[in-house]
């Protein structure tokens, strides 16, 4: 596998998705995003798990950060609703939460999410499992 | 919570609610939390009214995040707005001088408030799962001001003081 000048695996770069009713925490993702040692393609945004969908649709995404806890329709049940697609199979699925209960987490297991991040989380840790997930499942 | 209200404040309670506010502030503001009694949370909602002319203001920020699951009951969190500002300014990375606009500011204080709400549910029950409500973010009248006295119908109350500024936060 070839790497580039920055020590990035060799890829294509990720299209990612953010999905977080809070602004905030969106230009937050949108920042730990970008400070990743990998090639980043377009990050989209979307405050909830409908509009989530419509980029989804529309766009070719390979890693999506959700939130739980959001209106209209939520982080669990966007990752449902992924489940469903066979063409979404391969897309790295983070959850970002304050929800860190137990139960949320075997539910995400289940919903095939690589990584589950409590709220607050250092910006560092999310960059670092990013980059070390992304080159081991996204090619 | 409602279902484990109390008219007495519990240690571990307070404990637990303490240290949230201490998780969310170090590890996403990275900013340390000092405790602080009633008569030094008197001294500084003093020097933030004497602010009242610089900064953003001298007015103050009521966040508030209800719960359901478990239990149920609402976490809420008072700071000056200079305070607000200075949080999300140093989540986001952004220059010390920056203006906010008033919608980033008040989305950055109910993601703030929301952090706290959650890590203290978290620390208080580790295997209920809840759902968070959207925050309520408001800027209190001109001239009021904190009086650091739990109203008594509180699961939890706290006092502390974040890079030099006071914070109340309290659960119900």
């Amino acid at each position: 596998m070839q790497t580039n000048s920055s020590g990035a695996a060799a890829m294509t770069p990720l299209n990612v998705l953010i999905v977080d009713d809070s602004a905030t925490m969106r230009a937050l993702l949108y920042r730990v995003v970008g400070l990743a040692d990998l090639p980043i393609g377009a990050i989209y945004q979307a405050p909830n798990g409908a509009e989530a969908l419509k980029v989804l649709e529309t766009h070719s995404i390979q890693a999506v950060f959700t939130d739980v806890n959001m209106p209209v329709m939520n982080g669990m049940e966007l990752l449902r609703e992924m489940a469903r697609r066979d063409e979404w199979q391969n897309i790295l699925r983070i959850i970002i939460s304050t929800d860190g209960s137990r139960l949320r987490r075997e539910e995400a297991r289940e919903l095939q999410v690589s990584l589950y991040v409590e709220k607050p989380f250092r910006p560092e840790v999310v960059r670092d499992v990013l980059c070390q997930i992304a080159s081991v499942d996204v090619h | 919570m409602s279902s484990a209200k109390s008219p007495a404040l519990t240690s571990t309670d307070q404990d637990a609610l303490q240290s949230a506010v201490i998780e969310v502030c170090e590890n996403a503001y990275f900013v340390f939390v000092e405790t602080c009694d009633a008569p030094q949370f008197a001294t500084l909602v003093e020097q933030v009214r004497a602010e009242g002319g610089r900064g953003p203001s001298g007015r103050w920020l009521h966040a508030s995040v209800a719960f359901n699951g478990h239990s149920t009951g609402q976490v809420e969190v008072v700071l000056p707005e200079r305070l607000g500002t200075w949080l999300v300014v140093s989540l986001l990375g952004l220059p010390a001088d920056t203006t906010l606009q008033d919608n980033q500011l008040l989305d950055g204080v109910g993601e703030f408030a929301n952090m706290v709400c959650g890590a203290w549910l978290s620390k208080a029950n580790e295997t209920a799962s809840f759902t968070l409500e959207m925050p309520k973010v408001t800027r209190l009248p001109a001239g009021w001001a904190p009086d650091p006295t739990p109203t008594g119908d509180e699961q939890a109350y706290r006092t502390v003081v974040v890079n030099e500024m006071p914070l109340e936060v309290r659960a119900r």
